[in-house]
C-alpha cells in the first residue's frame, strides 16, 4: 500500500492549515470512510512519533452506551483529545472510537468541523454516502413533483398563523444587520438593553408588515434583485407572509366580534407551528440558531447535516431556557471587563415574565388582533402609570401605532394579557411616545 | 434572471450589505477566536448555513453595528480601501491587525443564480480560515482590546465628518500609534475574488522587541 496519502494529509494540515476531517478526506481522496479514518490515525501516529514540527491536535468520535439522567442511552460525541479518556471512562460500554479530525489549530468549538464538511458534502450531495457504510434502501431523493407537494404542504398549515420574530430574520432587506437576538440565559444580564434594541428593530419590521402588502412587494422585489436563489427562498416566505396578510386584515375587521377563548387556544397551538416555521426560516436566512452550549463536550448526533430534528430540538431547548433563565444567571459573572451596563440588575421574576409574553407576542402578530390588543393595553398603562397593566384592549385602528410601542414596553411586561375589547382613549400619548423616541 | 449592473441603484447597496454582514460576523468571530472577550458572552448563531459565534453583549454589538453602518456608505461608493481590526494590548500598542482589503472589480454584474451562492461559499471559507487562524498566530497578552479602523481612498473622510451618519458616533482620525506597527509580520489568511467583490484578508502581527526580552 502506498503511503502517498501521508504526504497528502501532511500538505493539507501543515501547508494549507486545513482541518482534515475523515469525511472530508474520504470525499477528497475518494476512499471509503473507514480507510480515511485509518489514514488519519496512521498520520497522527507517524507525526507524533517523529516528535518534531508543529503540534497537531485531533478530535475523536466516541460512541458508546451510558446512563444519563437515569436512562440508558447511546451517546455519540466528538471530543477533543484531551477529554478523550475522561469521556471514555464515563461510558459503560465504549463501542467505537476513531479519529474525527486532525488540524494544527486547537479548536475552541465545533463549528469549524461542521464548516469543513459542509461544502464537501454539498458538492457530493447526491452521493455523499458513496464512501460511507450507512445505508438505507428507502432513502432515495424525492422527485421534483414530490418536493413541490411537500413544500405546499409545509406552507399551508402555517398560513394564518404567526409570522413572528422570524419575520424579522427572513425579510429584513431593510435592516441587514443581524436580527433581534433571542434571549437566553446569559442574556439576562444584557436583557433590558438588548430587549429595547430588538424591539426597535422588530418594531420597524413589524410596522412594515402592518402596512399594505405593497411593502411586502417592494421588499420582495428588493430581495429578488438581490439574488434569485435567495429570493426563491425569501419569496416563498414573503409569499407566505402575503398569504397571511389577507387573513390578518380579515381578522382585524372582525376582531371586535371574535371570542377571546378561541384566540387563546389558537395562540397556544401556534408556538408549536412556530417551531416548524422556524425550521424553514432557519434554512432560509441568517436566522438565529441557538444551540445548546455544549462546547466542552462536543456532542454531535450522527445526522449532523441538515437535521431538522436538531433544529427543532434546539428550538425546544431554547424554549426551555427561556422559561428558566435563573439557572444560567451564573453566567452573569463571566464578563468582568464589560462596560457598565445600566439596568443590568433587572429582578429575576421579571425576567421570566417578560419572556413568556415574547413568545405569545410573536404568535399574535398575524394571528389575532385581540391578543395583540392585550399587549397594547399593557403598554398603555405602563406609559401612563408604572404599575401592573390592566387589560383594556384597544381597537385595531390604534393597534398599528401602538404596536411599536408595545415592543418598547416588552421588557417591562408584568403578566400575560387577557383580551377584551375597548375603545382607545389615549391616542395622543402614543404619538407622544413615538416622538420621544 | 434579473441582471444588475453597476449602474443599478441597488447594486452598490447589495454589495455593501453583503460585505457589512460578513464583516460583522468576521469581527465577532475574531473576538471569539482570539479570546479578546470571555467566551461566555458568545452564542452560536447561523450564518451562511454554518454555525458562527456571535456576541450577546449589547454595547459591544452596538459598537460594531454602528461602525459598520458608517462604513457601508463608503463601501457603496467604493471609497473604502480596507477595514482593519486592530487588537491592542493594555498600553494601546497594536499586537495584531486583521486587515480586510476590499476592492470592487470594475466589470460587475449580478446575474446568475449561482453567483450569490458562490459568494456565500467563499465567505464560508473565509470564516473557516478565521477559525483556524490561531494555529499561525501567537497568543495575545491578557487584557487586550480592539478597535476598528477604516482606510479610505482619497478624502472620503471629510464628508464623513461633515455628515454624521449615526448620531453621537463620531469618527476621528486614528492615532499614528494605532495605525503603525513596529516589526510587523505579514501573514496572509485568505483571498477571495468573485464577480462582485474582492476581499483579501490578511493579518499582520507584531513581535515587539519587548516581548522577546521577557522571554529571554
Amino acid at each position: 500500500m502506498d503511503y502517498l496519502y501521508l504526504d497528502n494529509i501532511d500538505e493539507f494540515v501543515n501547508d494549507q492549515n486545513k482541518i482534515v476531517t475523515y469525511k472530508w478526506l474520504s470525499l477528497t481522496l475518494g476512499v471509503h470512510v473507514n480507510t480515511a479514518k485509518q489514514m488519519l490515525y496512521h498520520y497522527l501516529q507517524q507525526k507524533r512519533n517523529e516528535g518534531s514540527g508543529t503540534p497537531l491536535h485531533a478530535t475523536y468520535l466516541v460512541s458508546g452506551k451510558c446512563v444519563e439522567n437515569g436512562s440508558k442511552c447511546h451517546k455519540v460525541s466528538v471530543v477533543r483529545e484531551d477529554k478523550l479518556n475522561a469521556v471514555k471512562a464515563k461510558m459503560d460500554v465504549t463501542i467505537s472510537v476513531h479519529v474525527y479530525s486532525v488540524q494544527r489549530a486547537e479548536l475552541k468549538d465545533s463549528s469549524p468541523l461542521y464548516n469543513t464538511d459542509y461544502d464537501a458534502v454539498k458538492e457530493n450531495i447526491k452521493n455523499c454516502n458513496k464512501y460511507s457504510t450507512i445505508r438505507c434502501a428507502a432513502a432515495v431523493p424525492m422527485s421534483s413533483a414530490e418536493v413541490q407537494r411537500a413544500q405546499e404542504m409545509a406552507l399551508v398549515p402555517p398560513a394564518g398563523k404567526e409570522i413572528s420574530k422570524t419575520g424579522l430574520n427572513e425579510n429584513t432587506s431593510a435592516t441587514p444587520k443581524p436580527s433581534a437576538k433571542q434571549p437566553a440565559g446569559i442574556m439576562g444580564m444584557f436583557a433590558s438593553k438588548n430587549a429595547s434594541k430588538s424591539q426597535e428593530s422588530s418594531k420597524e419590521v413589524k410596522t412594515e408588515q402592518k402596512d399594505d402588502s405593497s411593502l411586502v412587494e417592494t421588499s420582495k422585489s428588493k430581495t429578488a434583485s438581490k439574488a434569485n436563489p435567495m429570493s426563491n427562498l425569501f419569496g416563498k416566505s414573503a409569499q407566505k407572509k402575503a398569504d397571511e396578510k389577507p387573513n390578518k386584515s380579515v381578522k382585524e375587521e372582525t376582531a371586535a366580534s371574535s371570542t377571546a377563548p378561541a384566540i387563546m387556544e389558537q395562540s397556544q397551538t401556534s408556538p408549536k407551528s412556530k417551531i416548524d416555521i422556524k425550521d424553514e426560516q432557519s434554512k432560509v436566512s441568517s436566522a438565529l440558531k441557538v444551540e445548546s452550549k455544549d462546547t466542552r463536550n462536543k456532542t454531535k448526533r450522527p445526522e449532523v447535516v441538515d437535521s431538522d430534528d436538531e433544529k427543532m430540538e434546539s428550538q425546544q431547548k431554547k424554549r426551555r431556557r427561556i422559561k428558566k433563565p435563573q439557572p444560567d444567571s451564573s453566567d452573569d459573572e463571566v464578563v468582568p471587563d464589560s462596560p457598565p451596563v445600566p439596568n443590568v440588575q433587572t429582578p429575576s421574576p421579571k425576567k421570566q415574565v417578560k419572556r413568556e409574553p415574547v413568545s405569545h407576542q410573536e404568535v399574535s402578530i398575524t394571528n389575532n388582533t385581540l391578543t395583540e390588543k392585550g399587549y397594547v393595553s399593557e403598554s398603555y398603562s405602563e406609559s401612563e402609570e408604572e404599575p401592573e397593566p390592566n387589560s383594556q384592549a384597544k381597537d385595531s385602528s390604534s393597534l398599528k401605532q401602538s404596536f411599536g410601542k408595545r415592543e418598547e414596553e416588552k421588557k417591562e411586561k408584568r403578566e400575560k394579557k387577557t383580551s377584551t375589547a375597548n375603545k382607545p382613549t389615549k391616542q395622543p400619548s402614543i404619538m407622544g411616545f413615538f416622538q420621544k423616541k | 434572471m434579473a441582471t444588475l449592473t453597476r449602474q443599478d441603484l441597488n447594486f452598490g447597496q447589495v454589495v455593501a450589505d453583503i460585505l457589512c454582514e460578513f464583516l460583522e460576523v468576521a469581527i465577532h468571530l475574531i473576538l471569539y477566536v482570539r479570546e479578546i472577550y470571555p467566551s461566555g458572552i458568545f452564542q452560536k448563531r447561523k450564518k451562511y448555513n454554518v454555525p458562527v459565534q456571535m456576541s450577546c453583549h449589547p454595547e459591544l454589538n452596538q459598537y460594531i453595528q454602528d461602525t459598520l453602518h458608517c462604513v457601508k456608505p463608503l463601501i457603496q461608493k467604493n471609497e473604502a480601501e480596507k477595514v482593519v481590526m486592530v487588537i491592542m494590548d493594555k498600553e494601546h500598542h497594536p499586537v495584531e491587525r486583521f486587515v480586510f482589503e476590499i476592492s470592487q472589480p470594475p466589470l460587475l454584474s449580478i446575474s446568475s443564480e449561482t453567483l450569490l451562492s458562490h459568494v456565500e461559499q467563499l465567505l464560508r471559507a473565509m470564516i473557516l480560515k478565521i477559525s483556524v487562524c490561531d494555529a499561525v498566530l501567537d497568543n495575545n497578552p491578557p487584557g487586550c482590546t480592539f478597535t476598528l479602523l477604516v482606510h479610505t481612498r482619497e478624502a472620503a473622510t471629510r464628508n464623513m465628518e461633515k455628515v454624521q451618519v449615526i448620531k453621537d458616533f463620531p469618527w476621528i482620525v486614528a492615532d499614528e500609534q494605532e495605525v503603525h506597527m513596529e516589526e510587523a509580520k505579514l501573514i496572509p489568511l485568505k483571498t477571495m475574488t468573485s464577480d462582485i467583490l474582492k476581499v483579501s484578508h490578511s493579518q499582520l502581527f507584531c513581535t515587539e522587541s519587548q516581548k522577546l526580552n521577557e522571554i529571554l
